[in-house]
């Protein structure tokens, strides 16, 4: 691919829609970890979120967005982040530590206090509208 | 791609190293379904440069058949584009090569594929544009989410639903009576009767479906009788029946098909296990949201449901308001069923008065005429909000309270409907008795027109057979008078007019049509204004003047209308019943139902995206859901009753619509068959309808639903079977690869304890890092295979616990949680040691006793992870070894264990670095690294390092060498892992160099009597620092372990420091740090005591006691020293 390739940044996604995860979104598919996508990394975007995706595929990448720190697990400091951005910081402190811990107690199937892809795929592909919700438009 | 992968595996560790460049490649990795995938892909690129020489068809054909694998399927693989793209184009080139080399055929067969294929996408683009409102629908489901499309989608399939009823009658009743049938103004039930000729074309009379309307194809009334109409001899009546009952037919057959396909589709996610948390959290946004209003009430929907699950959590019981609460619900539930009561007992008031109003008045103003369905309309609208007002004082937990709401909603849509129409059929009897009353009156009046009058009157009265007043109603009687009214009509008095109209209004299957005609439509006006006015002005109002009103209009009161989801779908399935009651008797109604959703989308669509935000309370209803359908199949099964009971139980209409003059309405079929059909038939008919056919027929159908119900059952219970069994042999997977982690962890651990507590917890520790190990060791032996795996996964956890050691508050917490299983573990373990010796007993106990010392010192560290690991073994240790043979079996299994290990170690060994990848490339990542390390550097050092933990074990009293030998080698292992702990951050190497040690031991143990060899060379290395050790070693347990490393540190340095830094960078940094050092130390020492108890314990079990007694000793210091 020797075309000229046009950046699209975080800015124009996000000015795109309304996803508390959309910065994340875009550093997950950005080949830079920044959210600067290459057109490449924008079709892999739309190829990963769009409705004809594959449960698996979708359940991977949505790993991948909720990981924040990008080390292959979701910890406890990952759900945390994800429960403010989801829910805008209207839950006390205590609430989202006492969720964190659930989510962890209920998908965590080897015990080690976090989640890896796997616990995570084998919970999310159960969830009912999961695939309903996971995909956007332009 | 299992047999494409098993030849590259060879050489994929070639390309591993340019195939992970980027960070994110790397992490790509662990996405494990398609790992396998990736590497083989870059290595076919390579191996085509391989294969291009390769002639041999077969390997053509099979190299063809994966590129075109790869083709379809790369589509599902986590690569980014360029990869996917540059895959794509060579697996492209080599099909296009090959396959051309190959056959021509073939070639021209995959062009033709090809094109087919881009056809096909082309043919579906355009059926996509054909799809109503697909582009609407799509722009809602990106404004406010999947929840509300899901009513658009609803929607739009009640419009399939009904365009096919449309055509249904339409096509069979509708055009046939236009087309063939009499022409309007022919017959006497197409005619306007006179006195309202003049009123026929008035705005109020059209407005209440009267004049002309009511004479027309809309209803009932106006289908001719006659069997056979125009040249081709339609059957209308005979059609008119059958429609009537296909409507139904249909609408059930789509429904449950409907159904089976949803339940198809949510089958998968029906499954009980429950992930409330998890799902609230992971699948809670919904990624098509664009509108920042509708993201804001996502949001605030989230924060409620999250709250919500808390609150269920927590299952806070308020005892105090409990009474109140109860009272308040109570008081609810009166107030909901007073209203219930109040809109039928309303309904049925409307429809009586309006029905004395008609025998009163003979002209009746536009609110008479429409008061019934505006009534009817009104409780629909107002009473769902005052449920709601009633539901907030319940204070149910909001799920419920929309539960109860739609409960609510739905049996009040049902009673109106059901109150409606049964007032209806109602009037139609009362009706049809008042009538003759006034004849009689009018009668008097001449007795000319008496003589005329009273057959009028039998006739009528022969509507209603049922009422005792009516003088001679027979229906011989009635039928003959009919047959003479006709040319009587024709020169009568205006006295007469007014009894015929009263006779022809006696249709009463055209007043039902009318009634129910006229309620729809008044309900379609009532929608659009309540979406005019609630919706509309209200956001108009809410937008514009919160800039100058004393309040936040936005936030607090009026706020902007909410869709709400339930009620709205409510209401259709509602709207979709009144059509399913009145579509017999008035066979336009779908037609006009159609046209009214239409509206209503159109209406809705706007409404929505123009003033509405979605309902807070997110009512879960996905297009797969079965929810809807399932109201929906009620409704229509409640709302085909009273037409079925009116069709069975009602004499049709003497003098109108195409079954007048029949007795029942579905003689029309046993009427057809005698005449119009051969001799036979009816006759086969008759045996058909016969009891001794019917009966048997139904028998056996019972008989088929139970025998399918049975096998449904059983199937869902094998299904019940099989999922449970998934789920134990999923968890037992993961306890098994916990419990080797465990295992190795808990080594580790013994041998901290063995530095900071005392020798008895470490024996401790080293028993049951013995027993989980065992089961890891057999499960490894079963199934040779899963070994490499089993291996990785000990080390991912090994290097997760690491990781979460470094947290000082995560750890606390375990504490007391371990705590409680090690006592629980105690009376488990006792069985087992109860044949062999009480020795075991008291060991226990001082382990028990010795807990507290742990965790007061700073071994708290290492204490919790001890237990931590220890206690998810443990169950399994005893589901898989019974109880009994502990004792006695356990030094066979360790010894197994040992070989295994070993053997996967030499595995690692005798290949390279990179060969575990073939295992699990992903995880493995850093736990390959390591092995190689830790295998070269500690392979010497490892056989002391097993034996030192003997000290611990000498206190068992099993007397077999063997025993000792697996004590021996579980010792080491719980050595190994050691290091691993006490090194926070480079704990994954640390793990490996106690692997490397293992092998050695295990080697050792291995050959059974060489092994006292090796332990020997161990022994000989440590024999130098025994009697200084054995004195450090008993300071150790009591005071932390950071104290006692000035006093070690001076012997063993010199000799832990070298060897480290020979073994690792790593480690080396480790033992810079004070901290790790003086756990290397540690290890010397032990190794030292076990040196100095090991001549003691090896040979006899005298003097394994004594070795006890010494234990015993030490313990005690152990414990002076902590006080």
């Amino acid at each position: 691919m020797g075309n000229k390739q046009t950046i699209f940044t975080a800015q124009q996604l996000d000015a795109y829609q309304e996803n508390p995860f959309r910065q994340r979104i875009a550093e997950v598919f950005s080949e830079d970890g920044e959210g600067n996508m290459t057109l490449d990394d924008f079709l892999d975007m739309f190829s990963a979120l769009s409705e004809m995706a594959p449960k698996d595929l979708k359940a991977y990448y949505a790993f991948k967005i909720y990981d924040f720190n990008n080390d292959d697990y979701i910890c406890k400091a990952d759900l945390e982040k994800t429960l403010n951005k989801l829910t805008r910081n209207e839950l006390s402190a205590d609430e989202s530590r006492m969720v964190c811990e659930k989510v962890i107690d209920e998908a965590d199937l080897d015990n080690d206090g976090r989640l890896s892809l796997e616990d995570f795929q084998h919970m999310i592909v159960r969830a009912p509208d999961f695939l309903s919700t996971f995909h956007i438009r332009i | 791609m299992s047999a494409v992968s098993e030849p590259l595996a060879i050489t994929r560790p070639l390309h591993s190293s340019r195939r992970h460049k980027s960070a994110r490649k790397t992490s790509r990795r662990i996405y494990s379904p398609y790992q396998d995938q990736q590497p083989g892909q870059s290595d076919e690129e390579d191996k085509e440069d391989e294969r291009v020489d390769s002639n041999d068809p077969e390997e053509m054909f099979q190299n063809i058949q994966i590129q075109k694998e790869i083709i379809a399927n790369i589509r599902t693989r986590p690569w980014p584009m360029r990869h996917k793209l540059k895959a794509l184009k060579q697996a492209r080139e080599i099909v296009l090569k090959y396959e051309g080399r190959l056959t021509r055929t073939r070639g021209y067969q995959a062009a033709g594929a090809d094109l087919l294929k881009k056809l096909s996408r082309l043919l579906y683009n355009i059926v996509v544009l054909f799809i109503p409102w697909e582009m609407r629908i799509k722009k809602i489901e990106s404004h406010f989410g999947s929840g509300v499309a899901s009513y658009f989608i609803f929607l739009r399939w009640l419009f399939g639903i009904n365009i096919v009823l449309t055509i249904m009658t339409g096509a069979f009743i509708v055009l046939p009576e236009l087309l063939a049938g009499a022409p309007f103004g022919t017959t006497r039930s197409k005619t306007i009767p006179k006195e309202h000729l003049d009123s026929a074309q008035d705005l109020d009379t059209i407005w209440s479906l009267g004049g002309y309307l009511q004479y027309s194809v809309l209803f009932y009334g106006y289908y001719g009788r006659v069997r056979k109409i125009g040249s081709a001899g339609y059957r209308l009546p005979l059609a008119y029946f059958l429609v009537g009952m296909a409507v139904f037919a249909y609408s059930f057959i789509i429904l449950l098909r409907k159904m089976a396909k949803n339940s198809r589709l949510s089958l998968a996610s029906a499954s009980n296990e429950n992930y409330t948390f998890c799902w609230r959290v992971f699948c809670a946004w919904d990624y098509l949201i664009g509108n920042p209003e509708a993201a804001e009430s996502k949001g605030a929907a989230i924060v409620n449901n999250i709250r919500e699950a808390i609150v269920e959590e927590q299952e806070k019981k308020k005892d105090t308001s409990l009474a109140v609460l109860v009272s308040l619900r109570i008081l609810a539930n009166i107030l909901v069923l007073l209203s219930l009561a109040g809109s039928i007992y309303i309904i049925y008031f409307v429809v009586d008065r309006s029905q004395k109003l008609e025998q009163e008045k003979p002209e009746l103003t536009l609110w008479e005429k429409n008061e019934v369905s505006v009534v009817v309309s009104l409780i629909t609208m107002i009473a769902p909000s005052a449920f709601e007002l009633v539901a907030q004082l319940e204070m149910y937990h909001p799920r419920t309270s929309l539960r109860f709401q739609l409960a609510r909603v739905l049996v009040l849509y049902l009673g109106n409907l059901y109150s409606l129409i049964i007032a209806l059929l109602d009037k139609v009897n009362s009706m049809s008795s008042a009538v003759p009353g006034a004849v009689g009156n009018w009668s008097d009046s001449s007795s000319f027109q008496a003589t005329i009058a009273l057959p009028e009157e039998d006739s009528l009265a022969t509507v209603a057979p049922e009422i005792p007043e009516s003088p001679s109603s027979t229906v011989g009687v009635a039928l003959q008078l009919n047959k003479s009214a006709p040319p009587v009509v024709l020169n009568q008095t205006a006295l007469y007019e007014y009894n015929m109209r009263s006779q022809q209004d006696q249709c009463w299957e055209t007043y039902v049509g009318q009634e129910m005609l006229k309620l729809s439509i008044i309900d379609m006006i009532f929608t659009v204004a309540s979406i005019l006015l609630i919706d509309f002005i209200r956001g108009l109002f809410v937008r514009y003047l919160s800039d100058c009103w004393c309040w936040d209009l936005e936030s607090k009161f009026p706020e902007y209308g909410e869709f709400k989801i339930a009620e709205n779908v409510l209401h259709l399935i509602y709207n979709q019943g009144m059509i399913w009651m009145g579509a017999f008797f008035s066979p336009c109604l779908p037609a006009f139902n159609v046209l009214k959703l239409i509206g209503l989308m159109y209406l809705r669509s706007w409404a929505v995206l123009t003033c509405n935000v979605p309902h807070q309370q997110v009512f879960r209803a996905s297009r797969s859901n079965n929810f809807y359908l399932a109201m929906l199949l009620f409704m229509l099964f409640l709302c085909m009753l009273p037409t079925i009971f009116a069709i069975v139980r009602y004499r049709p209409s003497q003098h109108c619509g195409p079954f007048s003059g029949q007795e029942k309405i579905y003689d029309i079929i046993s009427e057809t068959i005698a005449s119009d059909f051969p001799l036979w038939f009816s006759k086969v008919m008759s045996y058909a309808t016969s009891p001794v056919v019917v009966l048997p027929a139904l028998l056996l159908l019972f008989m088929l639903i139970y025998y399918l119900q049975a096998i449904a059952r059983s199937l869902k219970f094998t299904n019940n079977q099989l999922r449970m069994q998934l789920q134990t042999e999923r968890t037992e997977d993961k306890k098994k690869v916990f419990q080797l982690a465990a295992a190795r962890l808990q080594g580790s651990e013994s041998d901290k304890k063995v530095e900071q507590e005392s020798d008895i917890t470490s024996q401790e520790s080293s028993i049951r890092s013995s027993s989980p190990r065992r089961n890891g060791s057999i499960a490894n032996f079963e199934s040779p295979a899963r070994r490499g795996n089993s291996i990785c996964t000990i080390t991912q956890s090994a290097s997760r616990l690491n990781v979460g050691r470094p947290g000082g508050a995560a750890r606390s917490p375990s504490i007391s949680d371990p705590q409680k299983h090690r006592i629980e573990q105690i009376p488990t373990r006792h069985p087992g040691y109860l044949g062999g010796t009480t020795g075991c007993r008291s060991k226990s106990y001082h382990h028990v006793a010795y807990n507290p010392c742990g965790r007061y010192t700073e071994n708290v560290h290492s204490d919790p992870l001890f237990r931590k690991s220890v206690w998810p073994g443990h169950p399994d240790s005893l589901g898989l070894a019974t109880a009994q043979s502990f004792c006695g079996r356990r030094s066979h299994t360790t010894r197994y264990v040992i070989v295994n290990e070993h053997e996967a170690h030499r595995k690692l060994l005798r290949s390279s670095a990179r060969i575990p990848r073939h295992y699990r490339p992903g995880d493995l990542g850093d736990v390959v690294e390591l092995y190689p390390r830790s295998v070269k550097k500690f392979a010497p050092r490892g056989p002391h390092r097993a034996h030192q933990p003997h000290l611990s074990e000498e206190e068992e009293e099993e007397e077999e060498e063997g025993a000792q030998s697996s004590r021996r080698g579980s010792l080491g292992h719980s050595c190994r892992p050691r290091s691993l702990l006490d090194i926070c951050q480079p704990a994954p190497t640390s793990a490996h160099f106690y692997i490397g040690d293992k092998v050695d031991s295990q080697l050792s143990i291995a050959q059974d009597e060489p092994y006292e060899m090796l332990g020997d060379e161990g022994r000989k290395v440590d024999w130098e620092d025994t009697a200084s050790h054995s004195l450090s070693q008993t300071n150790i347990p009591g005071v932390p372990s950071r104290h006692c490393e000035p006093q070690v540190k001076q012997k063993t340095k010199h000799k832990v420091a070298p060897s480290l830094t020979e073994s690792d960078s790593a480690s080396v940094a480790s033992s810079s740090d004070p901290q790790n050092s003086s756990t290397d130390q540690y290890i010397q020492v032990i190794h030292s005591k076990e040196k100095y108890l090991k001549p003691s314990t090896k040979l006899t079990k005298k003097k394994s006691k004594a070795s006890i007694d010494f234990n015993m000793s030490g313990s005690n210091e152990l414990v002076c020293s902590n006080v």
